[in-house]
């Protein structure tokens, strides 16, 4: 996982919990916590973080990872406003992320290890993401989904019918426009 | 100093320190991109030059061999007019031969009868009959070897043509079509034609010799498609800058790369023996060269091929 997404982690609990407790945690989970944004760093590292925070706080880890993928598309937007700039409409900034914003990462870095997306435009203006990763982090797109919602002030609901963490090999995410 | 006082003084020096990280990893990223795209640029310019190179040792290759092809025609062309000379001049001893020995058949029985033994045995000892049956086939298999020989001569001057003939203006497109008239009966019903054939500006050529380029390569084409479902021959016409541009493409077998860096070389044939002569595409350069223009071929394996012609404006 990219240093990036715990420098985004670090700040959602700084602001939200303090500097203190971000410390604290650091300290529970025996890490240095410094993170640079392209370095990589073990994915098992961030989701030691996300339960350790989840016990802290007593939120269920899976509403933790909802909402810091909210705030993680916050933190990323604010890194690289250009694509957000690209793009006027959510529908537009959603399609762009797999053919556009992956395809720009993969030129900064080698091995990022980007999740797969397949897009299908369906009936009632909705739009199917089709998600594949070996992290099944699917609870975090949708997160990141709503953080651009809320940027891009578009009223959305999604659907996950299809998830990896029901025996699938991909996830389903149905964005309904409202 | 107070605890509250210090406490916000590092929180400032904090947030100082984070933006600078950001604005450093904004610089880093931002170069990185820069040396990718940089490096992008590098890595095109590299394919350029490697290709450029390819094309140009074939050029070279193509151009020894046209040399050396002209030089062989013109040293094996001074024996065959002779050859051929003589040939025609034993046609015409044979006859009179022939009327020789019918005759001295004739005449033998009015010969005295120890004469007439003698010339049965010496009819007999050298065969004469056999002789009188087997050289008029003789002649003609030498006149048929000569007329190959002919044609492999015309061939390589053809592949070495240095000197611009018979030049005029023409339409180009309009040739395109004349040539699709003269395949139509090989054409029809078996391949399916897609033409794209913008207009072209009016130049000076040897419209008989490009002619003879666009029937070689759509005879390939049709020939690469034999064993497709759906065989789709595509020509294409277009002004480029001061360029005219035609590709004639096909969805047929495609060529392997090795394949490809021979197809222009005088005598290299994927056909059968017998099939082809392997001088189709040779001449077709040697015309195109002829014409200040480029030929090249980029074809995949089971995908198809495309030939594409540059020709001059000027």
């Amino acid at each position: 996982m990219k240093g990036v997404v715990f420098n985004v982690l670090e700040e959602m609990v700084i602001e939200q919990c303090g500097m203190l407790a971000w410390n604290e945690i650091l300290e529970s989970q025996a890490l240095e916590g410094i993170y640079t944004a392209g370095e990589s760093y073990p994915d098992s590292d961030l989701f030691g973080l996300v339960d350790c925070i989840s016990k802290q706080t007593g939120i269920p880890a899976e509403t933790l990872v909802g909402a810091f993928g909210e705030r993680l598309f916050k933190g990323l937007a604010d890194r690289n406003p250009m694509f957000i700039d690209a793009e006027s409409t959510l529908k537009g900034f959603l399609k762009s992320v797999h053919d556009v914003i992956h395809i720009e990462v993969r030129k900064l870095y080698e091995n990022p290890n980007l999740p797969d997306f397949e897009y299908e435009d369906g009936a009632d203006d909705t739009l199917l993401m089709r998600y594949r990763s070996p992290r099944k982090l699917c609870i975090l797109a949708e997160g990141l989904i709503r953080g651009a919602a809320s940027h891009y002030d578009t009223q959305i609901t999604i659907d996950h019918p299809v998830c990896m963490h029901k025996g699938s090999d991909h996830c389903d995410l149905i964005v309904k426009f409202l | 100093m107070d605890e509250q006082t210090q406490n916000n003084a590092y929180e400032a020096a904090y947030e100082r320190e984070k933006r600078a990280r950001l604005k450093a990893e904004e610089i880093l990223e931002n170069k990185s991109r820069e040396l990718f795209l940089k490096n992008e640029r590098l890595q095109e310019s590299y394919d350029l030059l490697q290709k450029q190179q390819a094309v140009m040792l074939q050029n070279e290759k193509l151009a020894t061999l046209g040399t050396l092809a002209a030089g062989m025609a013109h040293e094996i062309n001074n024996p065959l007019a002779f050859v051929k000379s003589n040939i025609e001049s034993l046609t015409k001893y044979h006859t009179s031969y022939s009327r020789l020995v019918s005759f001295i058949q004739e005449a033998t029985n009015d010969l005295p009868k120890g004469t007439q033994t003698k010339l049965t045995k010496l009819f007999d000892e050298e065969d004469i009959e056999f002789i009188q049956e087997d050289l008029p086939e003789l002649m003609t298999d030498t006149v048929e070897g000569l007329t190959r020989v002919r044609d492999i001569v015309m061939n390589l001057r053809s592949f070495a043509r240095t000197q611009s003939t018979d030049r005029s203006t023409a339409k180009l497109v309009d040739g395109i079509k004349s040539t699709l008239k003269l395949l139509h009966s090989e054409l029809k019903n078996s391949v399916n034609m897609q033409l794209n054939l913008n207009p072209l500006p009016d130049i000076s050529c040897n419209p008989n010799e490009l002619n003879q380029v666009f029937l070689n390569l759509i005879i390939n084409a049709k020939q690469a498609t034999a064993d497709q479902k759906r065989p789709t021959i595509t020509i294409s016409s277009d002004q480029i800058d001061s360029e005219i541009v035609i590709k004639i493409s096909d969805n047929g077998s495609g060529m392997s790369e090795a394949v490809q860096k021979e197809i222009f070389v005088p005598f290299f044939t994927t056909k059968p023996v017998g099939d082809g002569t392997g001088m189709g595409l040779a001449i077709a350069h040697g015309i195109i060269k002829d014409h200040n223009g480029e030929i090249s071929v980029s074809s995949i394996e089971g995908e198809g091929t495309t030939f594409t012609i540059k020709l001059p404006i000027n």
